[in-house]
């Protein structure tokens, strides 16, 4: 018990410790053409070598980042957001527990499979896989990616932390209340 | 967090619908659901107990449309109002761009109200956030009610944030898009003032900041490539000879991507060629008789017949006898 209460009290000093990276990523996640082009390839390999259906890659508030394989058939919207429900419940199982988070989740079913693995910080990414393949060369191949992600994602963060916001245009204000009286019109 | 997306041309924001349990949180996300443009929301989905009240979350998408070239969609979401579930509520609170405060205007409400404003005020600041910053609309709901607080006693308890204020009547629809439509606006503007005017210094951002759509690998969605962009955006081109890309219309659930044909220098070469040796059209008569092909063939013999007697007369002599 002392050990786990220990854990705890090194988890809660960790997440007390903000830095100014620490606020930036918490704040923005910007992509552009180039990092999606960059991540759009580890996800094709990956999908090639692990055999799998598709790989998506969400933030940890829902949002889809990018996707690779076939994902006709899925509402990738609620996936997205119910992926990150999921993954926050489990890392919250994790706090308790005094572990940082899990960094794996797998959810078995009779057709299709999906293993969600943390990349990074701030995204996770969702494989689902069928029997053509096993969960041991998804999670082989989940790694690899998982580290050439964890590189892109850092040059994304770096580049966040030197540079700016992202422009937006000075239109948007005006287009979008605009878009916001059509839309809302009763 | 909002999510910027020049790849996708995506904005997405993050918005969160707060307050005590049976306020008419979920009620607000139906309303929105049943009177949104069918072709700009999503499914309502449900996380709820047997009982019907909400255990993890409400999740409705909704697209705005295109707000200065990008698609601006926002991720509604309702929390557990029930203090047991704080646990699950703090989580859906993570990353939110802006709250909707549903206060129940009941008499005999008001400490569940402030008990959820205060809950609000502290999970928020948990993820580094302040409620008087963060983009905050609080809606009195239920006013259609008999036993319920005036307007100005609810703002003089509730409201010490001056967040902007609606009545609500949530299960017949009335107060439900104003609410929604101002906190839009708000988390917008917010949006703008944190990212419009800075601009990016990385060089290899610069290169790419034109409006140039890409999107996932593999069978999804994936390229629309402006002509004076193809050559930047030519990875997924190239690795189809016949140069089909893939189109994508919309990013909404369920529009599927268009194949689209991108004729090559080479089959531009190839379909001229291919006009020059081609048959002249045949006679109209002729095609009504029997199709191109058919109406080609007989041209085709006719010459060939002309041609054979030109070459008798001329090998036997006989044209000296018309000379």
């Amino acid at each position: 018990m002392e050990i786990l209460a220990e854990r705890r009290r090194i988890v809660g000093r960790r997440s007390a410790i903000v830095t100014d990276s620490d606020k930036i990523r918490e704040k923005r996640l910007v992509f552009y053409k180039d990092d999606i082009d960059k991540i759009n390839d580890v996800l094709k390999e990956f999908l090639s070598l692990s055999d799998s259906k598709a790989n998506i890659l969400i933030d940890k508030e829902g949002h889809m980042v990018t996707k690779a394989g076939s994902t006709d058939d899925f509402d990738m919207q609620a996936v997205s957001a119910l992926v990150a429900g999921s993954y926050a419940a489990t890392r919250e199982m994790a706090r308790l527990l005094g572990e940082d988070e899990f960094s794996v989740l797998f959810h078995q079913g009779k057709r299709d499979n999906i293993q969600l693995t943390l990349i990074g910080d701030r995204t996770i990414l969702a494989t689902v896989f069928d029997e053509r393949t096993t969960i041991g060369m998804v999670r082989l191949y989940a790694k690899e990616a998982s580290v050439k992600l964890g590189k892109i994602f850092d040059e994304i963060l770096k580049r966040e932390v030197e540079g700016g916001g992202a422009p937006l245009g000075n239109e948007f204000n005006e287009s979008a209340q605009n878009q916001l009286d059509s839309f809302f019109s009763e | 967090m909002v999510q910027i997306n020049f790849a996708l041309k995506e904005v997405n924001c993050k918005i969160v619908y707060y307050g005590p349990g049976l306020s008419g949180k979920t009620t607000n996300l139906e309303v929105v659901h049943n009177k949104a443009p069918k072709s700009n929301v999503g499914d309502l989905t449900s996380i709820a107990t047997e009982g019907d009240r909400t255990l993890f979350f409400d999740f409705l998408p909704l697209n705005l449309g295109q707000v200065a070239g990008m698609q601006t969609k926002f991720q509604i979401y309702t929390v557990p109002g029930q203090v047991y579930y704080n646990s699950t509520r703090k989580l859906v609170l993570q990353g939110s761009d802006g709250v909707v405060f549903v206060a129940d205007s009941r008499r005999g409400k008001m400490d569940e109200n402030i008990e959820s404003l205060k809950n609000l005020e502290e999970n928020l600041r948990e993820y580094g956030l302040d409620i008087n910053t963060i983009p905050l609309v609080i809606q009195y709901n239920k006013r259609d009610l008999d036993d319920i607080h005036t307007v100005d006693e609810l703002n003089e308890i509730l409201n010490k944030y001056n967040a902007p204020t609606f009545e609500a009547v949530a299960v017949t629809g009335e107060g439900v898009f104003p609410t929604l439509k101002k906190l839009s606006s708000m988390v917008l503007e917010h949006l703008n003032a944190q990212h419009g005017s800075a601009r990016i210094k990385s060089k290899s951002a610069v290169s790419v900041k034109e409006p140039v759509m890409a999107g996932a690998a593999g069978n999804a969605p994936t390229a629309q490539t402006p002509p004076q962009a193809q050559s930047q955006a030519a990875p997924p081109a190239q690795k189809e000879p016949s140069g089909v890309v893939q189109e994508q219309v919309s990013a909404s659930p369920g529009v599927k991507p268009v194949e689209r044909k991108v004729p090559t220098p080479t089959n531009k070469v190839t379909q001229k060629a291919k006009r020059k040796t081609q048959a002249p059209p045949p006679p109209p008569v002729e095609v009504n008789a029997g199709g191109k092909g058919k109406g080609g063939l007989i041209v085709a013999v006719v010459i060939a017949v002309l041609a054979a007697a030109g070459a008798v007369v001329y090998f036997t002599g006989a044209w000296k006898n018309f000379v």
